[in-house]
């Protein structure tokens, strides 16, 4: 609009414009970067609050690389790495199953000092809590000496500093803040593809795919060209029945559809998928719009030399309709890749050999579902391939979309 | 294909009225052939009727009867007409033999197990992906070498690229076939060779399809004295069959069977077949309103079989509202709150953007397409993707809203389980997957308004504003009406995005997210109950289609006044 101002206010305008267009893009692009961080999250971080776009792992280190008292850990796994909030330096966990007494001196029992079960000694005195007999024990923290009654007995780790190890600390592990790394799991896709069968489903949606769009590129392409090139009895009301029953919802046809398909026996089976929507009433639409802007002389000169109308539309007029074919590729390969109402109808029984991505991914994304990061893996591998045939097609998708809303 | 053999060996035939003994031969043969057609189909019609040992289920056993039916009847003309050289013999014997081509072909690959055989095609797809993927960027490279040869024929470098492409393609297609391993479908297919029905099948086919391009010849065509407006007619319809066949199998007939099943009590095994007549639309849409005095009555007010839908109070008067299948009127109200609010989110920012992205400032196709982005990303990810941005414990929406200080950490709302705001998140989640389409068709109106209108604007001195208010919105009227409608016509038919949103159970919580397409899933496919479904497919088809003749009759008017639209 104001393309040709100049000056300062102008500039103004102009970045603030850039700002309002790029949150736009930043409110539909986040729910993407969202899906792709979590689809290379492990199972533990998905759950973790608040929510972070980096997935982590955490932190490990090889036990024989430092210097570690001697103690009962397995010596080939690699300890977790944790923080306690009183200290800068970094802590193994070198045994997360000791037992651990929780301790509460008497002039503070709210408070909780857990040490291993082997420190304090009986003082012989007793303390009453909450009714109960405790012995009170004498216990060293800080280097002070405190009296103590125990509360319980658990099970908790070990932590040995890894500058100093001779400071060695018992915490319940929950509590101790365990340290994380960057770390993308890239075995989601692996594990959703291969243990969910999502690998079968993407065969399946490939094949229904392919075999639903090249069977609406060959009957739209005879069906447009008769429409608008060959005069008969009948054309004009046939195809404005045609034109009609792009008004029609789909939801109308899915009850006597699946009758059809059961009575057939094609229920649970990809041909219900495929040969019902190989026949375009839009695509047919499409073509026949293109023929028809294809000046006749072209084909009147090769009508002339006896060709045969099927030798014309091969030879002349399908090179010349390449755009339009591109077009109704793209949206056909749209509409069968994600159409997911009829799967869901047709594809009924649970067995996961007759699934396409949509199905298996509402059904591994269920609401009981946990594995939020399969979910997500599942949810890319769905997503990621019309979206890279819309950027690499957006011209065709564009330039039709526009044209539609012109007519 | 056949039509240009049979041209080639019949292009020295030009004297009609002269009789071709070897036509003349295959002509008898042809009559022949339509006379035990005819038997056959008498046969076929008995057959069907009595449904011998295997039992047909219904639908295809009142097809084969009509089937056999008409193939009695035509053939029998088709013999007279042949045999007495009349004019319209050729095109009705060659609708017979097309028809019966296809039909017995459509039997030979059910024989073969060719429908059943596509899944097992996806799992060796799934074996063989790998060499699948090879054949695909060996094809590729084809098509691609192919783009630079037109650009220059004489090259030596794509030909060779073309060639490498087409020998890519080739090594992989045979590891294709060693991986997906096809010894069980060559060994299926070795069986049923065997049985004399597909060998039947076969046979017919192959029969069917020679006196289909015997009649198509131009010697027969000029045997029969068939005038050009025919031949014309003809190579139309045969090339609108398939379309034409698929159009009134999967679309014209289904439509009509939706209508006639929603008059039935009807369930989805068929064991249940009662005409009810208007009794489903009668259940679908009855309401009954009572005046109570209490403001807690409930059914007991209402009529017997009615069931509250709301409790109103009018002017000091308390009213209970019943409806008998209180689903659908809720699923009704459900989808005109989502209307009347996801409508203009997603059509409103589409008519702002879309004046920025007119103007020639660089980067505007970058945001084009990013914005159209979610509305090719398939809306089951989506819906999932957005399923975790609510989450009430690790969803980002909450997170965002306490970081802004809107709302208390930990104290995040329930987007989804809560009935007040799970509708209002599905209408974010359908605006934002529906604004970025809206924007380019709006893209494409702004191309329509004239340049000149903005500059004698810019002369006059008008702000940004005002060019908006005054030029762009009321240019963009037609453009608005269609993508107001075709926004309309898509949010009423919300069903996917609840399928996965909604909790606990699609529709919840609490009915808050009910959705007519989902009463009629729910209805059709867990109730059984696929008459009544069909009644409420074509209660919403009513809706849904007085938008689309709403939108159609504008358009008229908008022709016929000589507006450009």
């Amino acid at each position: 609009m104001s393309v040709r101002r100049k000056g300062p206010r102008a500039t103004i305008v102009r970045i603030v414009t850039y700002l309002c267009l790029v949150s736009v893009a930043v409110i539909v692009v986040f729910p993407f970067v969202v899906a792709f961080a979590t689809s290379t999250k492990n199972s533990q971080d998905i759950f973790n609050y608040p929510p972070t776009l980096i997935p982590k792992e955490p932190q490990t280190i090889d036990p024989t690389e430092v210097a570690l008292p001697d103690v009962d850990a397995d010596a080939d796994e690699p300890l977790p790495l944790y923080a306690f909030p009183d200290s800068d330096t970094q802590f193994a966990l070198v045994d997360n199953d000791v037992s651990v007494a929780e301790f509460r001196p008497l002039d503070d029992v709210d408070r909780i000092i857990r040490l291993d079960v082997t420190s304090g000694e009986k003082t012989g005195e007793v303390v009453i809590i909450d009714g109960a007999e405790e012995d009170i024990f004498a216990i060293e923290v800080d280097g002070t000496t405190v009296e103590a009654y125990r509360s319980r007995l658990t099970s908790g780790g070990q932590f040995v500093s890894l500058d100093d190890p001779t400071d060695v600390r018992v915490e319940l592990v929950n509590v101790v803040e365990p340290l994380q790394q960057f770390g993308p799991r890239l075995e989601n896709f692996e594990e959703v593809l291969i243990e969910k069968d999502f690998g079968r489903s993407l065969t399946n949606t490939v094949l229904v795919t392919i075999a639903v769009v090249s069977g609406q590129i060959l009957t739209s392409i005879l069906g447009g060209y008769a429409f608008a090139r060959i005069k008969f009895k009948g054309s004009g009301p046939l195809f404005l029945l045609y034109l009609g029953s792009v008004m029609v919802p789909f939801v109308v046809l899915i009850i006597p559809l699946f009758q059809l398909m059961l009575q057939v026996g094609w229920l649970d089976n990809l041909s219900a998928l495929i040969i019902p929507f190989m026949f375009s009433a839009y695509g047919t639409f499409l073509m026949r719009q293109f023929f028809i802007s294809i000046p006749i002389e072209i084909e009147e000169a090769a009508l002339l030399d006896n060709a045969s109308r099927w030798k014309i539309l091969w030879r002349i007029m399908v090179p010349l309709a390449r755009p339009a074919t591109a077009t109704l590729a793209t949206f056909g390969f749209l509409y069968a890749w994600n159409s997911f109402f009829w799967p869901l109808v047709i594809i009924n029984s649970g067995n996961p050999d007759g699934r396409v991505l949509s199905l298996a991914l509402s059904t591994l994304g269920g609401r009981s579902s946990t594995d939020l990061n399969l979910v997500f893996a599942g949810a890319m591998v769905a997503m990621a391939p019309p979206i890279l045939v819309f950027l690499f097609a957006q011209r065709y998708f564009v330039e039709n979309s526009a044209s539609s809303g012109l007519k | 294909m056949a039509a240009d053999a049979a041209d080639k060996a019949d292009a020295g035939v030009d004297r009609p009225d002269a009789p071709d003994t070897a036509l003349g031969r295959k002509l008898k043969l042809l009559s022949l052939w339509h006379l035990v057609g005819a038997a056959v189909s008498v046969m076929g019609i008995l057959l069907a009727r009595r449904s011998g040992d295997i039992e047909l289920p219904w639908m295809p056993r009142y097809a084969l009867q009509g089937f056999f039916s008409f193939a009695f009847v035509a053939h029998m003309a088709s013999a007279y007409g042949v045999g007495a050289r009349t004019r319209w013999a050729r095109p009705l014997s060659l609708a017979v033999n097309y028809l019966l081509t296809l039909v017995a072909a459509s039997a030979t690959l059910h024989l073969f197990n060719a429908y059943q055989a596509l899944g097992d095609f996806g799992e060796g797809l799934y074996k063989a992906f790998l060499p699948f993927v090879v054949i695909c960027v060996g094809l590729l490279w084809v098509l691609l070498s192919g783009q630079m040869l037109a650009h220059r024929p004489t090259a030596v470098g794509p030909l060779r690229l073309r060639q490498a492409g087409w020998g890519l393609a080739g090594i992989a297609s045979v590891w294709f076939v060693v991986k997906a391993d096809p010894s069980g479908l060559i060994s299926s297919i070795g069986e049923t060779l065997t049985r004399p029905l597909a060998l039947g099948a076969i046979a017919l086919t192959f029969c069917a399809a020679l006196a289909t391009r015997l009649m198509w010849s131009r010697a027969a065509a000029k045997h029969f004295g068939s005038t050009r407006r025919v031949d014309e007619a003809l190579s139309g319809l045969a090339f609108l069959s398939p379309n034409l066949l698929g159009f009134f199998i999967f679309f014209a007939f289904p439509l009509l069977f939706s209508l006639w099943v929603s008059f039935f009590d009807w369930d989805t095994t068929n064991t249940t077949r009662d005409f009810i007549g208007l009794e489903n639309y009668i259940r679908a849409l009855s309401l009954d309103f009572a005046n109570s005095a209490q403001s807690n009555a409930g059914t007991e007010v209402l009529k017997s079989d009615y069931q509250v839908l709301a409790n109103l109070d009018w002017f000091g008067q308390h009213w209970v509202v019943g409806a008998r299948d209180v689903e659908f009127w809720l699923s009704l109200k459900n989808i005109t709150v989502f209307l009347v609010l996801a409508v203009p989110l997603a059509v409103l920012p589409a008519l702002v953007l879309s004046s920025v992205l007119a103007s020639k400032l660089p980067g505007m196709k970058v945001f084009r397409t990013i914005y159209f982005v979610p509305s090719v990303a398939g809306v089951i990810g989506v819906s999932i993707v957005w399923g975790q941005m609510f989450d009430a414990t690790i969803g980002w929406i909450n997170y965002i809203l306490d970081l802004l200080g809107i709302s208390e950490a930990g104290q995040g709302r329930g987007w989804l389980t809560q009935p007040d705001t799970a509708l209002l998140s599905m209408v974010i989640v359908f605006a934002w997957m529906s604004f970025g389409f809206n924007t380019v068709l709006y893209l494409a109106g702004h191309q329509a308004i004239s340049k000149e209108l903005y500059e004698a604007a810019e002369i006059d001195g008008a702000n940004t504003w005002q060019i908006f208010r005054r030029i762009t919105v009321p240019q963009l009227r037609n453009t608005t009406f269609y993508v107001v409608i075709t926004t309309s016509i898509l949010a009423l038919q919300l069903f996917d995005i609840v399928w996965i949103l909604a909790r606990p159970i699609a529709g919840g919580p609490n009915f808050a997210t009910q959705t007519p397409v989902l009463t009629l899933y729910q209805e059709a496919f867990t109730n059984n109950r696929q008459g009544y479904a069909s009644a409420l497919a074509w209660v919403l088809f009513v809706i849904i289609f007085s938008f689309t003749l709403f939108q159609f009759r504008r358009q008229r008017s908008e022709v016929s006044a000589g507006g450009v639209s």
